[in-house]
Parts: C-alpha cells; structure tokens; sequence
C-alpha cells in the first residue's frame, strides 16, 4: 500500500528522488568487463538526468566518474558510444585530467565508423586546450572537408567554439572553410559561412568581398540567408551607408524570398536601420502587415512587435497597417495584443496630431 | 551598433528547456550565462511555467527573452532566445525537437514515455543545438544521427504480460488526465 503511493508521487518517473551518491556507486558497474550496454546506457542517463537538474557535482566525484566512463569505450554499442560522447562534454568542465580520452576520440573521428565521427569531434574540441589543438588540428582540416554533412557540420561547429580560445589557429583553416561553403547541404553552408564571418570579420575589406560574392552567387540554405542579411546591415551600418548600393539591395530583395524566415529577418532588418526614411521601409512594412494577419501566433507576434518599433521612430509609416493592428488588439496571445495597442497608442498621438 | 539590430553571432539559442505540467524540469539546457546558478534558473522557470502552462500561446516575452513553446499531453517544450532574435528561426528549432522527440517516442508525446527514453531525448538535443549554435533543424537527419533504438524489441519477443502492461499503460493513460 505504502509503496503503491510512493509510486504514484514518482508519477512513473525513473528519475524520481535519485540520490547523487548511489547513482555514482553505479556508476562502478563501468569497470565490469564485459560491458553491458544497456544497464550502462541507464546509469550514463541517470548521470545526465541528475546534472540537468542542477545538482552540483564535485571535482573528485565527477573526476572518479568521468575515468569509471573511459572504460565504456570497449564496447561497440552505438547507443552507448554516443552517451559517452554526450557525458564527457558535460563533464568537461567539471572533471580533472579529461584530455585522458583523447586518443580515443581521436581514434573515433577518423574511425570507419560513420556514426560515430562527427560527435567524436564535437567531444574531442570540448576537451581540448590550446596546446592540444595543434595535435589535431590536421584532422579537423580534414573534417571540414568531409563529404558527410554531419562530419563537416561538427567540425565547423567545433571551429567556432574554439576561436573563442584559440583564434589564431582557428584562422589557419579558412581555405577548407571556404571549400565548405560551396557544399550542398544547408547545414554545411551555414556553418562554413558563419566560420568564414567569424575568421574574417576583423578585416572589412575581407567580408566586404565575401559578403558581395554570396548576395550574388545565391546561398540555399535561409539560415545563411538571415546570417548574410545580419552581416551585410552591420556593414551598413560601420561604413553609415544609406540605403543604396549593393548590399541594401541585397537585403530588399530578401523581402521577395519564400521562406518566411529570411523575409521577416530583412524586414527586421530594414526597421532596424539607422538610416531608412520612411519612403524606404514601405515595403518592409507591406511584409510586416501582410503577417499580421497570419494564423500562426508567432509570426503575428514577431511582426506586430516589429511594428511596434517602427512605431517610436516613424509613427507616420505604421498608419497604413491600423486596421490590422486593430484586429490584433482581441488577439488570444496576450503579447500581441499588448504590442498592438502599445503600436497604435504611438500613431494615434501622431495621426490625431495632424487631424 | 544599435541593440534593436543582431550581431552576427552563431549562438542563437539561449536555451532548450522541457518541463511536466507541474512546472519541474525535466531538460533544462542554457547555452549562455544568463543565468549562472541553478537558483536563477528555476526562478526563471517557474515564472515561464505560470505564463505558459494554461494558455495556448505559443510565445511570449519574459524578463527581456523572446520564449516560444509548444505544448504536448503533459508536456511542455521551450526555446529561448534574445529580445532580438528572429522568432522564426526559434520556431524552427522547437519544431525540430518536437518532431524529432515525436518520432523516438513513436508519437506518444508525454510525460512518461518521454522519461523512459530520456537518453533518446538527451541525444536528439544534442543533435539540433550545440552550446547554442544551431546544428541540424531537419528532423528527419536528427532522428537518423542520434541513432534511435527503433528496433529495440521486435514484437515475438516480448513477453505477453508487458504487451498487455504496455496496453494497459495506454488505455489507462487518456483516462487519469
């Protein structure tokens, strides 16, 4: 009877009041040889579970854990390969000595094994330091070229989160970031392009032409385009350029594109320009009032809120969208009839003004 | 340069979050020091788990953090990003892992199958954003690289009393909500 409620507070939850010391008593199961996978798989989750709700692990603990789950590696079982992978980014910063299992990711990113090299790589630059980088840096060359999009993703994912460290290294890989660039997959073509932003962003002249390059040579991936708008406006904007010329173009045309996404993102992004008269937002705003009337929430949400600023600089431009905004104010969204109202409180002052 | 306007960061994403619909967390990722102690954290998520957890809005703003979320059974799904951040491309995101989580759990989104597939779910996750960055939005390509058991039992072998476990489970379970 006891039990039974005990069950049903837990409401069925595996999870359910675990304790940090028995599960890292499991945790010596690691050492068994054979290994088995499945019971494992369950105490690596368990691991995980309990770091995501925040319980703080100590450095010895984590440490004991972290050398029990470099053991794991005997074992071929995918599942657990992964959630090993998974285990020591968490643990990254937590354990001491983690650079231990860098041979054998090592050996895992070049392995045969597909599945398991692109999140080998995204593992192994997790726990690698500056003067490691070095010793891996021909493979991850290599990576970024990969034919497999997910390899060539991880590794220029990877390469962006170690310039955050390792700038200079970081920049000696731009030739194989632009070979990736020109790949096929959206994915790929977003990530090369964010890391050829990020090795080139210090030197205008650079992303100028890289910029100018891709708004003509069209990019397939929306997520480059959103990318390539917000790049091009902060050049824009550092050269306090008009709304002529090329890149200004480039980013009017964005409002014709048919994802929605790279259309809101240039109509953003035209609102948000210091320089934009009024005469030049009209078909950002045509855009932003065409959504309005949306029926997905979000889309009405992102651009009555856009509006909204347009609003507080050019009240006169918003006018032609009052009767949307109007409908919006009985919206179920909550936000969006508050931005529909704060919205049309701003043209109203203006346009009773001029009445 | 001005705030309404991005930069050209990579790292969109704020954070991923999965709650039950009392409010605990059940996936709780923040890819940015916006909050930095576990305290803030579940401040944060319990004034966005009162906001969200009778309405049907799909997104709001709160303590200057664009949140979209999307509901499921017992469930709810979070992705959190900056006031100036495309809603769109945060959209995409939550799409993705709830398609990708749909399909591990073979769409029986909630609660329980979710915690008896959580590594399914901690992998998928990480498969769609990585510290922030986003990876992958095509569920299709998550579910194939995170490497779902699909065929984790086939049917002959299980045993006849956890079929009819497995039933039970599924007929009592519309029933209790």
């Amino acid at each position: 009877m006891k039990r039974d409620k005990k069950e049903e507070e837990a409401g069925g939850n595996p999870f359910f009041n675990l304790e940090k010391s028995s599960v890292l008593q499991d945790a010596r199961t690691f050492n068994e040889t054979p290994v088995n996978a499945k019971k494992c798989c369950f105490i690596l989750t368990k691991i995980m579970y309990i770091l995501n709700q925040g319980e703080p692990l100590g450095k010895t603990e984590a440490t004991e854990a972290f050398f029990a789950m470099t053991k794991l590696f005997q074992s071929k079982d995918t599942t657990l390969r992964r959630l090993v992978y998974l285990c020591i980014k968490l643990m990254a910063d937590i354990a001491d000595d983690v650079i231990i299992v860098t041979s054998s990711l090592t050996k895992d990113m070049t392995g045969k094994e597909d599945q398991f090299r692109a999140p080998a790589i995204r593992a192994l630059c997790r726990i690698t330091d500056g003067s490691m980088l070095q010793s891996i840096e021909r493979y991850m060359k290599q990576a970024i070229v990969d034919k497999d999009p997910s390899v060539s993703s991880a590794a220029l994912a990877s390469a962006l989160h170690l310039a955050q460290q390792n700038n200079d290294v970081v920049k000696r890989w731009v030739n194989e970031a632009q070979e990736a660039v020109n790949s096929d997959n959206i994915m790929v073509q977003y990530h090369a392009l964010g890391l050829l932003y990020h090795i080139r962003k210090s030197d205008k002249l650079a992303v100028t032409k890289m910029v100018s390059k891709f708004t003509r040579h069209t990019l397939k991936s929306p997520y480059a385009f959103c990318q390539l708008i917000r790049i091009s406006c902060k050049l824009l904007e550092d050269d306090d350029l008009g709304c002529e010329g090329p890149l200004y173009e480039f980013i009017e045309g964005c409002l014709r594109h048919k994802s929605e996404m790279v259309i809101y993102e240039a109509a953003h992004a035209i609102v948000n320009l210091k320089k934009t008269s009024t005469k030049e937002l009209g078909p950002a705003i045509s855009v932003l009032q065409l959504f309005c009337g949306s029926s997905k929430p979000t889309l009405r949400f992102a651009a009555v809120r856009t509006l909204n600023k347009v609003a507080m600089k050019h009240p006169a431009a918003v006018t032609t969208c009052n009767v949307d905004l109007e409908n919006l104010i009985t919206d179920s969204n909550r936000s969006i009839a508050t931005l529909a109202i704060t919205t049309l409180l701003k043209i109203g002052n203006e346009s009773s003004v001029d009445r | 340069m001005e705030p309404g306007l991005l930069d050209p960061s990579m790292y969109l994403v704020k954070g991923i979050l999965i709650m039950d619909n009392d409010g605990n967390r059940l996936f709780a990722r923040y890819y940015d020091s916006l909050f930095p102690t576990v305290k803030e954290q579940k401040v944060f998520e319990k004034s966005l788990f009162s906001k969200t957890h009778k309405t049907n809005a799909e997104i709001l703003m709160l303590e200057g953090l664009i949140c979209i979320y999307r509901s499921s059974v017992d469930l709810l799904f979070y992705v959190i990003g900056s006031a100036q951040e495309n809603e769109l491309i945060l959209v995409s995101v939550l799409n993705c892992i709830h398609e990708s989580i749909s399909t591990l759990l073979r769409k029986n989104v909630e609660k329980r199958a979710l915690l008896d597939n959580m590594d399914g779910v901690f992998l998928a996750i990480d498969e769609i954003c990585d510290s922030g960055l986003i990876l992958e939005c095509d569920p299709a390509i998550v579910s194939q690289r995170a490497c779902f058991r699909m065929d984790d039992l086939p049917l002959g072998e299980q045993t006849i009393a956890s079929v009819i476990q497995s039933a039970k489970d599924q007929i009592k379970w519309p029933l209790l909500k």
